[in-house]
């Protein structure tokens, strides 16, 4: 209750959020499962809509008011690479990690014939189809797919096939299709892997129609995913709303950051509201054991999705600027080093985090940049803030 | 030069939506304008197939679509001709695009198009797809009177034959129920006909 009186009131309460059919949209739901939106005096109409485009359109024209987002994409859309320019925000981020990259059987067959074992490392599996690449005449054509142009899975995806020496814009087709639709691609030959988020890697697996050949957390140890993203213009208008939704969401965050709420975390995700899918295509991820192939023992990847634990909801700026290079690689431009500082410094909000940090009394970073690719295991930045290992697989070159 | 412009060859498009009724209604329209529809898809599976064989100035995609993620990806990746781009990025007409969003359209371009032209064919569009919503709701709106109609007088029927009353009778006993209950007649209706086509041994219970 002190909290709640301390809050400046809401400009407005009832709210529209935006999601995706995505394991990671978990903090959204759970903080209605849980009350949270309630406790902060607001009421949430969640919005299940099918397409990346759509979700940024409607924050735009003010049909929705936040969502879940990728990561580089409020960074995309401000630069007004691809769809329309707007000025977004993010001021939470909402989880690190929950991606994977899963291939065909018969792909998973020519890589682990050239000594590629997923349980090594990234760069193993990706050497090996390398080899098979170069080795094969003539050189077989792949297609692999992605979410989206600008998304943690395209750079992730990028990343894997350069540590084996494959240019991703020559030795490979790389498209976009939608989630959903990356299983059934991959069933009929159309493609031969995808980088997409869960359960869309389980849910192939199950069916036994692909073999997961790494996951995100081993391309880059606890990378940003998702973000809470809004519009400049709205965070504007309704800066006391924006706070208590980041409250809300901040302690679903905290709740989801224990294993042993997981368990009923994916029976209410699976619910026909939500992601209307079974409940044992959700529970791998969540619970952190992820099966690679079909009728093999599962891995015990507790990290797989990270929510609320080292420091996952701050935007670090340091992550901006490496996502807003990683679209300029994609666009094919290099985007000049002051523009990218300016850009992440207006999208990246680390002031509003420290203001939602404050109110919760959860300790927060002092600074808005750290170090990527020293620790191989969880750290402690300064007294009180732990961060998990950062190691990214381009550097192992 | 606007003469240059009214001249030109139609617009050549493809239209993506998975409801068949409304892709047909906008296909029309969008004909009688004077565009060339070039064909219609339920999904953009086939898509990337139909674009490098067809080679349409513009896509008009239903937004509740999913593959409007797969159209963006072509306005970057250059392998693909043509290359749509967004309609809406140049515009940076905020009303045009809610009005857009809200009709439930969106429309991809190929670069050298003059954006007016590819406006007329969302204008078209939209109109149609505002008019197919309206339409639904209507549709949908007279549907649920006439169930309710049917049940309301099914719940009369069986007060009628069981209680041996008037069908006035059985009308203002609902009416009131529906009152008392702060309910439609038609959900009081069906409240009631599940308690009277109970067998009867179990509606005398308490």
């Amino acid at each position: 209750m002190t909290i709640r009186s301390q809050l400046a009131p809401p400009e407005r309460t009832a709210l529209r959020l935006g999601f995706l059919r995505l394991s990671d949209s978990a903090p959204l739901i759970m903080a209605r499962e849980l009350g949270l939106y309630q406790k902060y005096g607001l009421q949430v109409d969640l919005l299940r809509e099918v397409s990346w485009a759509n979700v940024r359109d409607k924050l735009v024209s003010g049909d929705l008011d936040a969502a879940h987002m990728l990561a580089p994409l409020p960074l995309a859309t401000a630069l007004g690479a691809g769809g329309m320019r707007a000025d977004m925000i993010t001021a939470l981020v909402l989880s690190l990690n929950g991606n994977a990259i899963t291939v065909s059987p018969g792909l998973a067959l020519e890589i682990a014939g050239r000594g590629g074992d997923p349980l090594q490392s990234a760069r193993s599996t990706a050497t090996a189809l390398g080899r098979y690449l170069r080795e094969t005449t003539p050189q077989p054509e792949l297609t692999f797919a992605t979410v989206h142009p600008f998304s943690c899975h395209t750079f992730q995806l990028r990343l894997w096939l350069q540590a084996g020496g494959i240019a991703p814009e020559r030795d490979v087709r790389i498209i976009v299709l939608p989630p959903e639709q990356m299983v059934d691609s991959l069933a009929r030959g159309i493609i031969d892997g995808y980088c997409v988020g869960e359960p869309w890697n389980s849910v192939a697996v199950q069916y036994g129609v692909g073999a997961v050949q790494v996951t995100g957390h081993q391309v880059w140890n606890n990378a940003i995913e998702k973000v809470l993203g809004v519009t400049a213009q709205w965070h504007k208008l309704h800066p006391g709303t924006h706070l208590r939704l980041r409250l809300a969401l901040m302690e679903a965050c905290t709740w989801l950051a224990h294993p042993a709420n997981r368990v009923d975390t994916a029976r209410i995700l699976a619910q026909p509201e939500y992601l209307d899918m079974p409940r044992d295509q959700l529970l791998p991820s969540l619970t952190g054991q992820l099966q690679f192939v079909k009728g093999q023992p599962a891995r015990e990847l507790p990290e797989f999705h990270v929510f609320g634990r080292y420091q996952a909801g701050f935007p670090w700026r340091s992550h901006g600027e490496w996502l807003l290079q990683q679209t300029g690689a994609v666009l094919g431009k290099t985007l000049a080093p002051e523009r990218i500082k300016a850009l992440v410094q207006q999208t990246f909000r680390t002031d509003l985090y420290r203001e939602a940090a404050r109110y919760l009394d959860l300790p927060c970073p002092s600074g808005d940049y750290k170090p990527v690719n020293r620790h191989n295991s969880a750290w402690e930045l300064e007294p009180g803030i732990e961060l998990g290992p950062d190691m990214m697989l381009e550097e192992w070159l | 030069m606007t003469a240059a412009t009214t001249t030109a060859a139609p617009l050549r498009l493809i239209l993506v939506d998975d409801n068949r009724e409304r892709a047909a209604a906008v296909e029309a329209c969008l004909a009688l304008s004077g565009f060339a529809v070039l064909s219609v898809i339920p999904t953009a599976s086939g898509l990337l197939f139909q674009m490098a064989q067809q080679e349409p100035d513009v896509v008009v995609i239903a937004l509740d679509s999913p593959d409007r993620d797969v159209l963006e990806s072509l306005s970057i990746a250059s392998s693909h001709n043509p290359r749509p781009v967004v309609m809406f990025s140049e515009a940076g007409d905020q009303g045009f695009i809610g009005d857009a969003i809200r009709a439930g359209v969106t429309a991809y371009q190929a670069e050298d198009i003059n954006p007016d032209r590819v406006r007329a064919v969302i204008d078209v569009a939209m109109a149609q797809f505002a008019a197919y919503k309206g339409l639904r709701q209507e549709l949908d709106q007279t549907r649920a009177q006439l169930a309710e109609r049917k049940l309301v007088e099914k719940a009369k029927g069986l007060l009628m034959t069981i209680h041996k009353v008037s069908e006035e009778e059985a009308y203002s006993t609902l009416r009131k129920l529906a009152m008392d209950q702060h309910q439609s007649l038609g959900a009081t209706a069906r409240g009631v006909i599940t308690l009277l086509q109970q067998p009867k041994s179990a509606r005398r219970r308490p």
